[in-house]
């Protein structure tokens, strides 16, 4: 259960915070202006967050979890170091 | 998790709200009086409780105002004006105190100029208010974090809370208070939880977005890759999103401070009849010093950022500032949040709807104690009497702790200085002192404790009125026929806080006893132990009033 909240909370903010760095990053290749994303990215960061914090309480196996999360933060990751 | 979604979803809403219920009741506790945070200043801080004509008339800056401003803030690196409203009659002056680093705030009659006598005191701005969003602890922004995890808890108790719910629509029109507590308070948990769903949904999720700033680290990190570190691509973003302008002390003197009422003006025909109703003057009296004015949002949801910088001296325009579409969106979510329009029904609203957030914690926390307490004697766990003394203090504790810092700031006198600690942090201290108290209470009575503490309220409720008749003479009489709603008003909530928690005590009074006595027997009997309490309390609930 420990590795569940885990993974949900703290799994789940950091895959959301990659994501949001993500969306940060690349609204302003399609002419956004750089505060403007941040602030969109960040807004739809707490709708992401929760359909995570949903899911991760839900979803069958602390492994599928752990690893999806951590597939998907990868992801995110890479696709910020793209954007910049 | 569970075998079904739906049970995934009953079993985080059970403990989603078990762990954060203390944080959110306390967060919508505080949110509810902040509603009327202008009107809770105006109780706490006597001298400002100016008649209620004063409101419409217009206000001039040169002259006696700016004498005033100029006289106190001396030595000051900045001093700003906040303009009265109809909910603050007053001209609120504040200024930088060099020594201690810290604000000093003065109330300026709007007409006169003249200093109004001064209650040192935080009251519903600067405590009640900044609780709800930070709970005060400043320590690496872990209030700021807290309230988030809180307020994503509440996203997450909405959402679970409906998925579990299968009959939403007849739930609403079922409340059975005469059934036990368990059952009644389930009732209302749903009745308030679906009159008050789009209420608390969109309150969290706004809460949240406001400080979108604080949250996403990342999403400035990413924005801004040219900083050399989070608090610099912070400070970028910042500057980019909710404008900013400084200009350095030239570091000799310069002339005069030029007409602030011309300045007003200027900033009325660049905002096409927007009025400034924030005004500060940056290093007064060096060569380079400047004028800030911000655009009032006293008629607008939308809080908007639109701001201009003028010279001091000469008046000349330096920087103006509006900000870009998706912050303007975030400024109307955020003004959903704050309600700093003026709208007297909306606001009254706002406060039923904080209300029913509050019932809603409160009904949660007794459904889960109850639908616990006797399977938790009979196994010997602690959940129960943690959870109890916890809930306790959270709930009647918090309200009575509230009580304490009213009649604190009544009984305190004006130069009250105890330990170092200064008049305002004195108010605190008793809140907290009182708060802590009722956890200790509450420890120790255990179930008792919802009655002794919702007594006290009532008590305290009572007490905080008598205080402000005995310390100010205003009563409810002079505040009615006087036109001083701010007072009135609190005036009467506390009698009916006062009125309620001693109606609600004499009910606890009544039921108490025969859950207890269940509790105790289900120890020994061999029945489901839940059948047994419920038999029990429908039996003996109505006995004392039938003997």
């Amino acid at each position: 259960m420990v590795l569940r909240v885990l993974g949900a909370i703290g799994g789940g903010y950091a895959f959301t915070a990659a994501a949001v760095a993500a969306a940060s990053a690349a609204l302003p290749l399609v002419g956004m202006s750089r505060s403007d994303a941040v602030v969109l990215a960040a807004t739809l960061g707490f709708v992401l967050y929760l359909l995570v914090l949903l899911w991760a309480f839900s979803v069958r196996g602390l492994v599928r979890l752990w690893v999806t999360l951590a597939g998907a933060t990868l992801l995110a990751t890479g696709l910020t170091f793209l954007a910049n | 998790m569970e075998p079904t979604f739906r049970k995934s979803m009953a079993w985080l809403h059970t403990w989603a709200g078990v762990v954060m219920g203390s944080v959110l009741f306390a967060m919508f506790w505080m949110g509810t009086l902040s509603v009327f945070d202008r009107e809770i200043d105006r109780w706490m801080n006597p001298g400002t409780r100016l008649s209620a004509t004063l409101a419409g008339q217009p206000v001039k800056l040169d002259g006696p105002i700016t004498d005033t401003a100029m006289r106190l803030a001396q030595g000051s690196s900045q001093w700003f004006i906040r303009l009265p409203s109809e909910r603050t009659p007053a001209v609120e002056l504040r200024w930088r105190n060099e020594a201690s680093k810290t604000f000093e705030r003065r109330y300026l009659h709007p007409q006169t100029g003249a200093v109004l006598t001064h209650t040192d005191t935080l009251a519903g701005t600067g405590f009640i208010f900044p609780f709800h969003f930070n709970l005060h602890i400043k320590w690496k922004d872990l209030g700021y974090w807290l309230v988030g995890l809180a307020g994503m808890a509440m996203l997450v108790l909405v959402v679970s809370g409906v998925v579990i719910h299968r009959k939403i629509f007849v739930d609403f029109f079922l409340f059975r208070p005469r059934k036990h507590t368990q059952r009644a308070s389930l009732d209302l948990h749903n009745l308030t939880g679906v009159l008050g769903m789009p209420f608390h949904f969109v309150m969290a999720l706004s809460g949240l977005i406001i400080f979108v700033g604080i949250y996403w680290p990342s999403s400035y990190s990413a924005a801004y890759p040219e900083a050399k570190d989070v608090p610099a691509a912070r400070q970028a973003f910042n500057k980019d999103g909710y404008g900013q302008y400084r200009r350095a002390k030239a570091g000799e003197p310069g002339a005069a401070l030029a007409s602030l009422d011309a300045m007003r003006a200027q900033a009325r025909q660049q905002w096409q009849g927007g009025e400034a109703n924030f005004i500060r003057v940056w290093q007064p009296g060096d060569k380079a010093s400047y004028v800030e004015l911000r655009r009032s949002y006293e008629d607008t949801v939308t809080m908007n950022l639109d701001q201009l910088y003028l010279d001091a001296t000469s008046g000349q325009h330096l920087y103006s500032f509006t900000s870009a579409p998706v912050m303007t969106v975030q400024r109307f979510i955020s003004g959903l949040h704050f309600i700093q329009f003026e709208h007297w029904l909306l606001r009254w609203l706002y406060f039923l709807a904080g209300l029913s957030g509050c019932i809603l914690m409160a009904t949660g926390f007794i459904f889960w104690l109850e639908s616990r307490r006797a399977s938790h004697a009979k196994k010997g766990l602690h959940g129960v009497r943690v959870v109890e003394a916890l809930s306790v203090a959270s709930v009647p504790g918090i309200m009575a702790a509230t009580c304490v810092f009213f009649i604190a700031n009544r009984l305190l006198p004006l130069d009250a200085v105890l330990g170092g600690y200064d008049r305002a942090t004195l108010e605190m201290w008793a809140f907290y002192l009182a708060w802590l108290a009722a956890l200790a209470h509450a420890g120790w009575r255990g179930r008792a404790a919802w009655r002794e503490q919702t007594a006290a309220l009532a008590v305290l409720a009572v007490l905080a009125v008598a205080l402000n008749w005995v310390t100010t003479g205003q009563h409810l009489i002079h505040t009615l026929a006087g036109g001083l709603w701010a007072v009135a008003g609190m005036d009467l909530m506390l009698l009916g806080a006062a009125a309620i928690a001693a109606v609600t005590a004499r009910h606890l009074g009544r039921k108490v006893a025969s859950p207890l006595r269940a509790a105790a027997q289900a120890k020994t009997a061999p029945l489901p132990e839940l059948a047994a309490a419920q038999q029990t309390a429908k039996g003996a609930g109505n006995s004392p009033r039938a003997a």
